[in-house]
């Protein structure tokens, strides 16, 4: 493959942000509209036509591309909209977008070729069955795969297929195969793949009790939180339960990846592109994650053997942390 | 899916935690930039006072620093909607609303939104030298009532640039502002 | 004078076991469901390849006696592929299941096997986690061979007709819902049952033997939410759109899925039938049922609302 090699992408909310992402070092920053047609639909977050065409020329001026998520499934009637959103990102001349609908990738194929296509995590790709599906009927380019994958799983995905391969590096954890995840709608009628967002705003309530800090969503005690405990995002995934009397995380801690110390095996596996979550989060954060994954990429490409994280950025990292804790995700195979 | 959080002040709102935007409050000696505590008997004598005054005079601070810059954005989904900010170590809460024309003090009979957090905390985050969820994680940042109001303040904070913000504030203010920022960064 | 619609008769199909039940429980099972009112049953493993008391010869087995029952019988494919032997496994399944005695079709649960499916020409069955969320998709997948879908299971009433006024008139297919059971809601990596015991997935030791409906999952308010059944996150709650039958055909449902649960299924299905063929009016159905259910009812997703809701008839949606 002589396509680009571990290229740094990170998240843009706001301008503000993109900004931050590229004068940090991102290789390219994705970023999404104003609206449920990306998957981080949250109020006054995100991009109108004047916002992104402004963000496009500063990160097309220095060299970085932008990437445009329109990875939401659109319903029959707003799929004019999608389609309208697909237009607008070609006209303004986006580097790429990242579709999960496979009727929309139709549609973007047709009505703009030179589109450069990417697959969408929220697409469910786990397998190169489904990766070449993609690739043979829409001519999609790169893939993101969930995180449930492991580095040797990874690694069979990019033997069989020629479209190139996205990790998630760092942030927020989806325990759930992407796409297939409708917790949030059961609790509270809104999910990723309908609203948008998991969790939104308008669900959920914190309170500080006399027993502590509570999280609900939509009524449901998602978890209750001691002064002394660091709290996580109000995602079901990352609540307390109650299962046969014993009160636990019972699906995953409030814990963001972080899957530096796999780097030069992911640069010698071929990874396209190393993805940070985070498009809800501050132009602050993207700095400082931008900032640390540039000089690591950078350490792993000098000199792969000899790599290792320092503390610095490690403890840079576990800070900006949900729960201030990493861990390695499914990419390391006992997590599962 | 991640849920993004949090109210981020910026500057403009929070001229209190700028060593000279809130002279009606500032106790002598305010640790403004630094993380800590506001002295306990000095929480209690704030505690005690009367909160109009202190939202009123927050309001008359905010539209003489703030609202120049703010002003920009369209606001008008969260006109006339209640605000409270409690600076937990100095016990005091400031009630407020938003309106086409700018900040206006309230009593504390309704709220739709409150943040709280520390003296320092507020100006960290005004500063745009911390990142709202992080505080949110180590439990010094927690946002009551309507979150999706605070969400969207947070956001459109987030989404405003701080050096044109700074430019559009009063002579010299924007300045200081920009100049703290720089000063918080490095130390 | 009106016009008398002739009214098409639902169809009921039992869906794929969704639990890890022994040998003897799951070949009896079927067995009995042999003779249940049933017009098509699901079989196969779709939620974790480490499942191995049935393998595809004795799913294909089963095939050929439910078929001799005169049930249409379709195997599932598995929603989450991870590894080559999941894909090998999702070949032998499409091969295997094509060249058996009575051509069972296949129930695409992931794009993998709709690839492998239209690559071989076969028709299938797109399922509920193909994500089909517009009519576009809906066509795309026809085109390609599916001539039954299952919409996801949180989509509404009103986009299921949606979707189907939207297709364009040359596409035929039809349409099953998700209409009893504990809904599957997510697919992990992880194995929730597995950490519950504190054992690693690899070393399982299969404890979902242990839980024929699921592990409950209740808020710290002791509110029953989710039920754990190994990789998958169920709903603790039952959905059930009994109560709601008469609504369906409105909607353009062909075939009401019933998900397969530990006892009483057999009752289950005859109080279904009994809707299908107007025996019994949907408001009568929730009296009957409730004993037979192993939780609470919910109905909200079919409504457009959380789909832990629920509305008796006559309490305004």
């Amino acid at each position: 493959m002589t396509a680009a090699l571990l290229e740094l992408i990170c998240p843009a909310g706001s301008l503000p942000a993109l900004k931050a992402a590229v004068d940090h070092g991102a290789d390219g920053v994705y970023l999404g509209l104003k609206d449920n047609t990306n998957a981080r639909n949250f109020a006054g977050l995100n991009f109108d036509e004047k916002s992104l065409a402004d963000g496009i020329r500063y990160a097309q001026a220095r060299g970085r591309k932008v990437l445009m998520a329109l990875n939401t499934y659109p319903q029959p009637a707003t799929l004019p909209r999608w389609h309208k959103a697909v237009d607008t990102a070609a006209s303004l001349g986006v580097d790429a977008i990242i579709l999960a609908d496979p009727g929309l990738m139709a549609y973007a194929r047709k009505t703009h070729p030179q589109l450069r296509l990417h697959l969408s995590v929220q697409g469910s790709a786990t397998s190169y069955e489904a990766v070449n599906f993609y690739r043979e009927r829409f001519g999609i380019q790169r893939a993101v795969l969930p995180r449930v994958l492991s580095l040797a799983q990874v690694e069979n995905v990019i033997d069989h297929t020629d479209a190139e391969i996205e990790l998630f590096g760092f942030g927020g954890l989806c325990v759930m195969v992407e796409g297939r995840c409708l917790l949030s709608s059961y609790a509270c009628g809104d999910s990723p793949n309908t609203f948008g967002a998991c969790s939104p705003g308008h669900a959920v309530r914190w309170e500080q009790t006399p027993k502590g800090m509570e999280t609900r969503l939509n009524g449901v005690l998602i978890d209750r939180y001691a002064d002394n405990e660091k709290a996580g995002y109000p995602t079901l995934c990352k609540g307390r339960f109650e299962v046969q009397g014993e009160t636990y995380y019972a699906l995953e801690e409030p814990t963001s990846l972080n899957s530096m110390e796999m780097l030069p095996e992911m640069a010698r596996l071929g990874i396209a592109a190393i993805k940070i979550e985070g498009r809800q989060r501050s132009p602050a954060y993207v700095a400082q994650v931008t900032q640390v994954w540039r000089a690591a990429i950078d350490a792993v490409k000098r000199a792969p053997e000899s790599f290792k994280p320092t503390p610095a950025w490690t403890a840079a990292l576990a800070k900006v942390s949900e729960g201030s804790m990493n861990t390695l995700g499914a990419y390391y195979r006992p997590w599962k | 899916m991640k849920f993004p959080a949090f109210p981020a002040f910026t500057p403009r709102d929070f001229p209190a935690f700028t060593p000279r935007g809130f002279p009606a409050f500032t106790p002598r000696g305010f640790p403004a930039f630094t993380p800590r505590d506001f002295p306990k008997p000095v929480a209690r004598v704030i505690a005690a006072l009367p909160t109009w005054p202190a939202s009123r005079a927050f309001a008359l601070a905010a539209n003489l620093a703030a609202w120049p810059a703010l002003r920009e954005l369209d606001w008008s989904h969260v006109h006339g909607r209640h605000f409270c900010v409690h600076v937990r170590d100095a016990g005091l809460k400031l009630y407020f609303s938003l309106h086409a024309d700018g900040f206006r003090a309230e009593g504390s009979g309704v709220v739709d939104v409150t943040f709280t957090a520390t003296a320092a905390d507020f100006a960290r985050l005004s500063l745009r030298l911390e990142d709202p969820d992080t505080l949110f994680f180590n439990r010094r940042l927690l946002i009551e009532g309507d979150t999706d109001l605070g969400l969207t303040v947070k956001n459109m904070l987030d989404a405003l640039e701080l050096e044109t913000a700074a430019a559009s504030m009063p002579a010299g203010f924007g300045r200081v502002v920009l100049h703290l920022r720089r000063l918080s960064a490095e130390g | 004078m009106e016009m008398i619609k002739p009214v098409k008769r639902m169809k009921l199909a039992l869906g794929p076991l969704l639990y890890y039940w022994s040998r003897e429980d799951t070949l009896a099972f079927y067995q009995q469901a042999a003779g249940w009112p049933l017009d098509i049953v699901y079989l196969g493993e779709t939620v974790c390849s480490r499942r191995h008391l049935l393998r595809l010869p004795d799913w294909l087995e089963l095939a050929e006696k439910l078929g001799a029952a005169g049930k249409e019988v379709v195997l599932s494919s598995q929603t989450l592929i991870e590894s080559e032997s999941d894909l090998k496994a999702l070949r032998k399944l499409i091969a295997d299941g094509r060249e058996g005695g009575n051509h069972p079709k296949v129930e695409a649960n992931e794009w993998g096997a709709v690839r492998l499916l239209a690559e071989a020409g076969c028709e299938f069955v797109a399922g509920p986690t193909l994500n089909a969320y517009n009519p576009d998709t809906l066509a795309m997948l026809a085109e390609m061979g599916a001539t039954r879908w299952v919409p996801p299971v949180e989509m509404p009433r009103e986009t299921i007709r949606d979707m189907l006024a939207a297709l364009p008139e040359s596409t035929h297919i039809e349409t099953e819902l998700f209409g009893y059971g504990r809904l599957p809601l997510a697919f992990s990596a992880r194995c929730f049952t597995a950490r519950h015991y504190n054992l690693q997935k690899d070393d399982c030791q299969f404890r979902c033997l242990d839980h024929p409906d699921g592990l409950v999952l209740a808020s710290r308010e002791g509110e029953d939410f989710l039920a754990i059944n190994g990789i998958q996150t169920q709903s603790a709650k039952v959905m059930s759109l009994a109560h709601r039958f008469d609504e369906l055909p409105a909607a353009g449902i062909d075939v009401l899925r019933l998900s397969p649960q530990w006892r009483q299924m057999d009752r289950v299905v005859a109080i279904f039938r009994a809707l299908a063929d107007g025996d019994i009016a949907p408001k009568e159905a929730p009296a009957r049922l409730d004993r037979f259910m192993p939780a609470a009812p919910c109905d909200g997703y079919w409504l457009g609302e959380a789909g832990m809701d629920y509305h008796p008839v006559g309490a305004p949606a």
